[in-house]
């Protein structure tokens, strides 16, 4: 079964700009895919299609998750199936303590307190803050914002997790440290998604590589991406396409 | 900033202290009555020394409420309807001063106000924001009401640290401050910077909680547990939100 179809799915901005063209991917389960493509590709406006936040009149036809169509009336029920978290921490933490946000989505979900508790707990330990319950969102370090924004998505327990720049802007330790919880939940099995600009951090996250500028024009293993991209620029002295794409 | 003090104030149920307080305030409001507006005010005084929070810190934010009060202590004893004496004319406008019974008006107005920004801070200033705006939720206040609170407390800090950010790559800009209109226009053009910046972070809160299953009401876990001494205090603060209301009506019946 694919966790993520998407077939011909084009979006425009209200001033006619065209934000993506055609794209068309598929992600199988438990997979991990790195989505990576220069500024302004259309990665941010393609993940807030996926939970049916952003849509278009064609849509509703090109993504299908978990082998099912995104309703846009039916936001509400796409958490389960997806996670989204959002590039700017800040934007995830609106609630005036820690275990309040983390707890937001279970409840909508209408879930039984003792579980929303259970699920709040959990994910504050899988990202390292146990115990931060009764913290103040805007008193915590980058870092632990970003691990934070994270836990708010994992008390979901959603099968597919869709990240934007997760380690943007973090010091090397809080990226190691991010890097580490991805990792686990690669291992356990959880469909990936990550929009990134780290490179570096691509072959310990992703098998798979897809590369958008407005549309889809690379997507592979990662190794071969990569071998690809230098090939090329071999070929071609001072070519500087690798940074451009990436 | 002084949540954290230890104080029978600050041990009081969140919610029955909002609903007491506001009672209180409510019924000093409606005094018209200068002795019994200074009995309230020392009510409020001691309800502030209870919850210990330092009278310098609630002097100095009283001041600016005072500053905007000031006002009428200059115009009603001027401007009330009724019968007065001449004390000086220019061109058409004559000034009368319409007795001491519009000064004492006057002060009456100026006590309450003060009393009632007063008895905000043992309301608010005992508890943590949080513990507050959950308060807030379990007195099922309209849940609108709620969210625009936390909102506002959430994000008055990112918006705070914003401008300063602003405000910082204007200096290091060579911007200074200054009493001219060059400041005021580059000011405006920051503050005017921050409200589309906080309008777009804004659209994207709502795209985080609508990803989380939002569908226009939020509902917080909080446990408040009423103890004996929690309806003590209330009984003690509307119990004299009552007696003021009472000895105002005891007076007018005298009087008649």
């Amino acid at each position: 079964m694919s966790a993520i179809k998407i077939q011909d799915l084009s979006y425009m901005y209200d001033d006619g700009t065209a934000a993506i063209e055609n794209v068309s991917f598929e992600i199988e389960n438990g997979e991990a895919v790195a989505l990576i493509g220069p500024n302004g590709a259309g990665k941010s406006t393609l993940l807030l299609h996926l939970n049916g936040i952003l849509h278009s009149a064609t849509s509703f036809e090109s993504i299908r998750i978990l082998d099912e169509p995104v309703d846009p009336k039916k936001i509400h029920e796409m958490p389960k199936k997806i996670g989204i978290v959002f590039q700017n921490a800040d934007d995830m933490l609106f609630m005036p303590l820690l275990g309040d946000d983390v707890a937001f989505g279970p409840i909508n979900l209408g879930l039984e307190k003792d579980e929303v508790q259970r699920r709040v707990k959990d994910a504050l330990e899988m990202v390292g803050l146990a115990g931060y319950e009764h913290r103040v969102p805007h008193h915590l370090s980058g870092g632990e914002k970003r691990r934070a924004a994270l836990a708010t998505v994992l008390s979901m327990e959603p099968e597919i997790l869709a990240m934007d720049e997760p380690t943007a802007n973090l010091d090397p330790k809080s990226r190691r440290e991010l890097i580490e919880i991805l990792r686990r939940l690669k291992e356990k099995g959880k469909t990936l998604l990550i929009i990134t600009h780290d490179v570096n951090a691509i072959p310990e996250l992703a098998e798979r590589v897809i590369v958008l500028n407005k549309t889809v024009i690379a997507d592979g293993p990662t190794r071969d991406i990569f071998f690809r991209n230098r090939n090329a620029c071999e070929d071609r002295p001072g070519c500087a396409c690798d940074n451009a794409a990436l | 900033m002084y949540a954290g003090l230890s104080s029978p104030i600050r041990r009081w149920d969140p919610r029955l202290k909002v609903i007491s307080i506001f009672a209180l305030i409510f019924s000093i409001m409606l005094l018209y009555d200068l002795k019994l507006v200074i009995i309230s005010m020392l009510f409020a005084i001691i309800l502030v020394y209870i919850s210990r929070i330092p009278f310098s810190f609630v002097v100095g934010r009283l001041k600016w409420v005072f500053l905007f009060l000031m006002p009428f202590l200059v115009i009603l004893p001027f401007t009330i309807i009724g019968e007065g004496v001449e004390i000086a004319h220019f061109s058409s406008i004559t000034l009368n001063f319409r007795g001491m019974e519009s000064v004492e008006f006057a002060v009456m107005i100026v006590i309450k106000a003060l009393t009632s920004v007063m008895l905000i801070f043992p309301m608010i200033g005992t508890s943590r924001m949080d513990v507050t705006i959950k308060a807030l939720e379990g007195l099922h206040l309209p849940n609108k009401l709620v969210q625009m609170f936390a909102f506002t407390y959430r994000y008055i800090f990112v918006l705070s640290n914003e401008f300063m950010l602003m405000e910082r790559s204007l200096t290091s800009r060579g911007f200074r401050r200054g009493s001219n209109l060059y400041t005021i226009t580059t000011l405006s053009k920051a503050i005017a910077t921050l409200f589309v910046m906080s309008y777009e972070q804004a659209e994207r809160v709502f795209y985080a909680m609508r990803s989380k299953g939002y569908t226009g009401k939020i509902t917080t876990m909080h446990e408040f547990t009423l103890r004996p001494q929690d309806w003590l205090y209330t009984v003690v603060v509307c119990g004299f939100a009552i007696f003021v209301q009472v000895a105002v009506w005891y007076g007018t019946l005298e009087g008649t």
